[in-house]
């Protein structure tokens, strides 16, 4: 019953924070009310049990993808701009794009409903010992390479920080 | 081993919690003790920032041979409780060309960011809130929350100064984090575990700071470094630094909003002591030798949470020693420290950590009789 | 390069362990702060250039030096000093100005030290007593000769040479 409570409560803040995050004419306020459903999202991730997964959703989107976001915006926007209206035909567009693609994926959601309930029973659980195993392996449905490919991405990065700090000399 | 603890708050609560499921349904229990687990937690956060304020305005005083507060109370002892009333009751001024939404969520964010990773601190023997297998991660996670409060009150106060500030505290906080989370990520490398109840309970007869000796000093020494510098504090403090930008992202907020940001960075640097305490210098568990029974008998009649408290205390002294010790330095010479020296020591270190643990040369990998579990 | 790298990096941790060990001295040294309503009577120090207020210096005998000649008051640069004369009649019935009350306006006063390097008779000082703050502007006048005091007479400036003599008397 408490689950139940606060999964609709989630929900209601995930749906309210969706259509302010688009609806909002201020672009920094967007990003925040954007925050605001991730982390909402990942409360969902931890009513499931998937405490790891909510970790990652809060560390990748709110450590670092968003202060990306706002970095952005604060290095090109003025304090106090707002988004120009659009003309009406340009929003009626709009209106019609985003309930053709909430239609599609409505349809997606309920046809397949019972194969994703399936799939999330057949994970054998969220211990952190179980993902890191499952990372390292190099079995089926094993991710090593993913994340070989993300570790050369991130030395990458760091090298070329490294690079463009040692510039100056 | 059982070791009599009479003083342990575990009692209460077990105590507690059978009064309560004898009294009533298991959901309603359960209700009230998370209200309660709540109102403790807000309660401790509260007292311990007027505690951690009155230490540092005293401790600065003595490094700076004064005396500090000394006159409400005996010893000025009252004068953060004093302080706290006229935060209290002093008016929020609004600011007429603010972003009035963002501005007024900013110092809920810095808030519920320290307050989500306080939970997870093991406090003492069964004094921890929450105990994710992911513990660590999970610190870093949240914490990582309040920069985005810092980024939003520098932007939304339409002030250059708070938003210079907000910007510097962005590119050291997530420049610092890196640096932390890698040092942290190095003790979970030698406690195998990322659940703090657990890394605690491997620290039963060694400390992990001795345990993986060089590397784990290196890496105790660039977290101390790190989480100071994540915490805004001086020689790290120049997003807000009085002599060029007032006081950073926080000019513009007066009363309880002040108060919020004010808290909350006393309350991260406790954080940072707590974690570092919990990761190094094996968190609640009292000091004990394999062998010496009454030794350890002693040592357990001291509650855990005051092992733990005092750790805390001792690194929150060194925090304070930093600050006074050295002077600002410049945003450039902040990300060189970072980038240049830090970060690449750290991922060797990382190594140097690995190799230490596969040959087996930790403490208890050596002498297993007198470090090992 | 590489050697650069490693010698800076030691040279400053070294130099920043250094910096904690004076730190560390500063610490334990003796703390400066004066608790100033508590050390009044005891470690307060006052310098003796210090000008807190204008005094007029009276002996047990409630005895000033002030001739009331009025030179103070002309000197004064915002006329902070009144000094009101009257007159009295001597024992061999001569009649004498002498002075009735001397106001001082601590208000107005620059502190520039003028009337009391030009009293011929050094009647007046200026005093370490600094605590002046007081309610109202009002209070900040005060009549600086006490009720009933009276010039000192000059003979007692002879006194000295009486006694020197007397001990050649016995």
């Amino acid at each position: 019953m408490a689950e139940q409570i606060i999964f609709y409560i989630l929900a209601a803040v995930i749906a309210t924070f969706s259509i302010m995050a688009v609806s909002t004419k201020r672009i920094i306020r967007s990003a925040t009310f954007l925050l605001f459903v991730l982390l909402s999202v990942a409360g969902l991730y931890l009513i499931l049990g998937y405490q790891y997964l909510m970790a990652v959703q809060i560390a990748v989107y709110a450590g670092g993808i968003m202060v990306l976001f706002i970095f952005a915006i604060l290095l090109t926007h003025k304090p106090g701009e707002s988004a120009p209206s659009k003309p009406i035909a340009k929003r009626l567009l709009i209106a019609l794009l985003s309930v053709g693609g909430l239609a599609f994926c409505t349809h997606i959601i309920v046809h397949n409903v019972s194969k994703v309930y399936s799939y999330s029973l057949g994970t054998t659980g969220s211990d952190i010992k179980y993902i890191g195993l499952t990372m390292m392996g190099t079995d089926k449905y094993q991710y090593l390479l993913a994340f070989e490919a993300i570790s050369m991405l991130i030395l990458a990065c760091i090298i070329g920080g490294i690079m463009v700090a040692r510039k100056r000399k | 081993m059982n070791y009599s603890q009479p003083l342990e708050l575990s009692h209460v609560t077990a105590w507690l919690d059978e009064v309560l499921r004898g009294a009533m349904p298991e959901f309603w229990a359960l209700l009230i003790e998370y209200v309660l687990i709540g109102v403790v937690l807000l309660t401790l956060y509260a007292v311990l920032a007027l505690i951690l304020i009155y230490a540092e305005r005293k401790i600065t005083a003595f490094f700076q041979s004064r005396l500090g507060p000394n006159r409400v109370g005996k010893w000025g002892i009252v004068q953060s409780v004093a302080d706290m009333v006229k935060i209290l009751i002093k008016e929020i001024i609004y600011v007429k060309k603010v972003d009035k939404v963002l501005f007024y969520v900013a110092p809920f964010f810095m808030i519920v960011a320290s307050m989500l990773t306080f939970g997870a601190i093991p406090f003492g023997q069964g004094l921890q809130v929450v105990d994710f297998n992911i513990g660590v991660f999970y610190v870093l996670a949240v914490s990582s929350l309040g920069i985005i409060g810092v980024l939003l009150a520098g932007w939304s106060s339409n002030n250059k100064y708070s938003m210079v500030g907000a910007m510097r505290s962005g590119a050291q906080f997530v420049s610092y984090e890196l640096s932390a989370g890698l040092a942290l990520m190095t003790m979970v490398v030698l406690s195998g575990t990322m659940q703090l109840s657990e890394i605690v309970e491997s620290q039963r007869y060694c400390w992990n700071l001795f345990n993986g000796h060089i590397s784990a000093v290196i890496a105790f020494v660039i977290y101390l470094i790190s989480g100071h510098a994540e915490t805004n504090r001086g020689p790290f403090d120049l997003p807000e630094a009085e002599s060029e930008l007032i006081a950073g992202y926080h000019t513009e907020y007066s009363g309880l909003q002040f108060g919020f940001f004010y808290l909350a960075e006393y309350l991260n640097m406790f954080i940072i002591a707590a974690i570092a305490t919990t990761v190094f210098l094996g968190g609640w568990m009292p000091i004990q030798v394999k062998g010496w029974d009454t030794f350890n008998q002693i040592m357990w009649y001291i509650p855990s949470y005051l092992w733990f408290f005092a750790k805390a205390a001792v690194l929150v002294f060194i925090s304070l020693w930093v600050r006074w010790s050295f002077p600002r330095l410049r945003i450039d010479q902040l990300l060189n420290l970072e980038w240049k020296y830090l970060l690449p020591i750290n991922l060797v270190n990382i190594f140097v950590m690995v190799l230490l643990v596969l040959s087996g040369l930790t403490l208890t990998g050596l002498f297993p009789n007198v470090f090992g579990n | 390069m590489s050697g650069n790298y490693f010698s800076g990096l030691f040279k400053g941790v070294k130099s920043l362990l250094v910096g904690m060990g004076e730190t560390w001295k500063e610490l334990w040294t003796k703390k400066v702060t004066a608790e100033y309503p508590e050390n009044r009577k005891t470690t307060l120090f006052v310098s003796d250039r210090w000008r807190a207020t204008l005094t007029m210096p009276h002996d047990e005998n409630n005895e000033h030096a002030c001739t009331s000649c009025k030179v103070c008051e002309t000197n004064c640069p915002n006329g902070t000093i009144q000094v009101i004369q009257k007159v009295i009649e001597t024992e061999e019935g001569k009649k004498k100005k002498v002075l009735d009350r001397y106001l001082y306006d601590l208000g107005m006063c620059t502190f520039c030290n003028l009337c009391v390097l030009t009293c011929p008779s050094d009647a007046i000082v200026f005093s370490k007593d600094f605590e002046n703050a007081t309610f109202t502007r009002d209070r900040l006048k005060e009549q600086l000769n006490k009720e009933g005091s009276k010039l000192r007479e000059k003979k007692k400036e002879v006194k000295p040479e009486a006694e020197k003599s007397a001990p050649e008397a016995e």
